[in-house]
């Protein structure tokens, strides 16, 4: 790869999708997407309404917003601990650890819908109180949708280790325990960013989709389902950009940590 | 005995084990469940009992069995999130053959393929049905759409991972472009296009059945939230979380037999 950027491609990667993104918004303001979807004013609301309405119910919408992140990173934690570990496990007994693997990434083909009822059931008595009820299901769905990532990437950086670094552990007469933690361990940093690529945007669709089956009513995706029950169209649509914003924040934050994180390895 | 340990540490039978001891594990829970609950078909039934309402003749809503109910909405979940699924494969891998054809376009397209990748698309999914105002339709979209991205990022993938000397060989042949792409690039794709097809196949049918339950009509997630409002029997809500998982993890390895099927360099490889 030649290190000098070339000016030209650099200028079109940003022009080009800028002049696209312009153009919807217009094509938006001016009406002729809701002619384009064949659908009104009403349904679809012009940006500035949405941007309006954002401003106005700001205070409502942070609230809702704190609810929905601290259900995603508080599960997102906790499932890549949980894949963590178990990761660890398959390599520590890996016949074993591989076919429980194959479990785990089956679960991830569970639909989420599937699961938010039943641990919502499971969870009716962890508390008097229906926030923290609803909280512990939601936690524990965003969980199990980011655990699946998780192991099965560690796994593979924990056990793809790079050409005879395990023999020259060997030669420098290092413990088990040692290797794990010397050649194992940081081998895996990579290989967790990849999981958490996958189960960062996961975890806000988790997040999002649980809070709809949850008994008590808060969150981004609930407010959006809630106000296109009343026809609150514009109030849901604030709600849908917030949670896109959620998303893409969520991922720079993920991108910055990676950067930083990965910083001697280039 | 070299026998019996080659069956033991065999990968099926592996898997087994786990299987039997997750059965166990539900069975010790719904056991616990059954003595401190007054209904603990709410919470967690036994397996027999499952199965148990999936086999009787019983009349749940005066005409249709448990299984012939579930089988009649997993129909119409099924088939939309397949024609969604569909469309959603086509669109993916004919843009990413255009962002493979076009400097433009891949400029063009290539941030908003990661965007969408990053925004909650399944909470838009009550939006998507008052656009369309029609049930039907939005499910096959938003299965469309989910679908639409591991395609398209993996296909795309797949046209840039070609190596060098392929191209330089290509070049040296006097191949032009329909030759190139049909001859190399779109065959070395095919492994990443069915590694999209695998991602995917889960989220058709999560997206369809998310849908579903936004409103009233046919459908599993329909079923399912008017089973979990007390309108039919709570088994009915456990045969439906028991066979969307089933269909959600057989999807993804029929995706694989698909491949194996169609491309012979599964086969090849397996032989060795």
């Amino acid at each position: 790869m030649p290190k000098k950027i070339n000016m030209k491609t650099a200028a079109g990667s940003v022009i080009y999708p800028t002049l696209f993104g312009a153009a919807v918004i217009i094509s938006w303001q001016t009406g002729f997407l809701h002619k384009l979807l064949k659908t009104d004013e009403y349904v679809l609301p012009y940006p500035t309404k949405i941007l309006h309405i954002m401003h106005e119910n700001s205070d409502k919408i942070m609230l809702n917003v704190q609810a929905s992140v601290k259900v995603a990173l508080l599960g997102l934690l906790l499932g890549s601990l949980i894949g963590y570990f178990i990761a660890i496990i398959a390599t520590v007994f890996p016949k074993y650890g591989s076919g429980g693997l194959t479990i785990v990434s089956a679960f991830n083909a569970i639909p989420i819908v599937a699961l938010a009822p039943v641990f919502i059931n499971w969870t009716k008595d962890v508390s008097e109180e229906a926030e923290v009820r609803s909280m512990v299901a939601k936690v524990l769905v965003v969980t199990v949708t980011s655990m699946a990532a998780m192991s099965v990437n560690a796994y593979r950086g924990l056990t793809e280790l790079p050409p005879f670094s395990d023999d020259l552990m060997k030669t420098y007469a290092a413990g088990k325990v040692t290797e794990f933690f010397k050649l194992c361990l940081p081998n895996s940093l990579p290989y967790i960013f990849t999981a958490l690529r996958v189960s960062v945007p996961g975890s806000v669709i988790g997040a999002l989709v649980s809070e709809y089956f949850a008994e008590y009513i808060i969150g981004v995706g609930r407010q959006i389902r809630e106000n296109i029950l009343i026809a609150q169209y514009a109030t849901a649509w604030a709600y849908i950009i917030t949670a896109c914003i959620i998303g893409i924040a969520m991922y720079i934050v993920l991108m910055i940590v990676e950067t930083i994180a990965l910083r001697k390895r280039k | 005995m070299k026998k019996i340990k080659r069956i033991l540490t065999s990968k099926i039978f592996v898997t087994l084990i786990w299987i039997v001891a997750l059965i166990v594990v539900w069975e010790l829970f719904a056991f616990h469940v059954e003595q401190t609950k007054r209904t603990p078909e709410n919470i967690q039934p036994h397996l027999s009992g499952i199965v148990d309402s999936l086999t009787s003749s019983r009349k749940i809503n005066g005409s249709q069995t448990a299984l012939q109910m579930v089988m009649e909405n997993a129909k119409a979940t099924l088939s939309r999130a397949g024609i969604g699924y569909i469309i959603g494969i086509a669109a993916g891998s004919v843009l990413a053959l255009f962002m493979s054809l076009s400097g433009v376009i891949e400029k063009l397209a290539f941030p908003y393929l990661m965007l969408i990748q990053l925004i909650p698309i399944l909470g838009m999914a009550p939006i998507i049905n008052a656009i369309t105002g029609d049930i039907a339709k939005s499910r096959i979209i938003i299965a469309a759409i989910l679908t639409f991205y591991p395609v398209a990022a993996n296909t795309l993938a797949g046209f840039k991972a070609v190596q060098k000397e392929k191209y330089e060989l290509m070049y040296s042949y006097a191949a032009n472009k329909f030759q190139l792409y049909t001859k190399t690039m779109i065959p070395a794709c095919i492994p990443y296009f069915f590694t999209g097809l695998k991602i995917s196949a889960p989220m058709a049918i999560t997206a369809s059945i998310l849908v579903d339950t936004l409103q009233g009509g046919i459908g599993l997630g329909c079923l399912l939230s008017q089973s979990l409002k007390g309108a039919m029997t709570r088994y009915v809500f456990w045969d439906i979380v028991f066979f969307s998982a089933v269909i959600g993890i057989l999807s993804f390895y029929l995706m694989g037999v698909l491949e194996t099927i169609l491309c012979p360099y599964k086969r090849i490889g397996k032989k060795e």
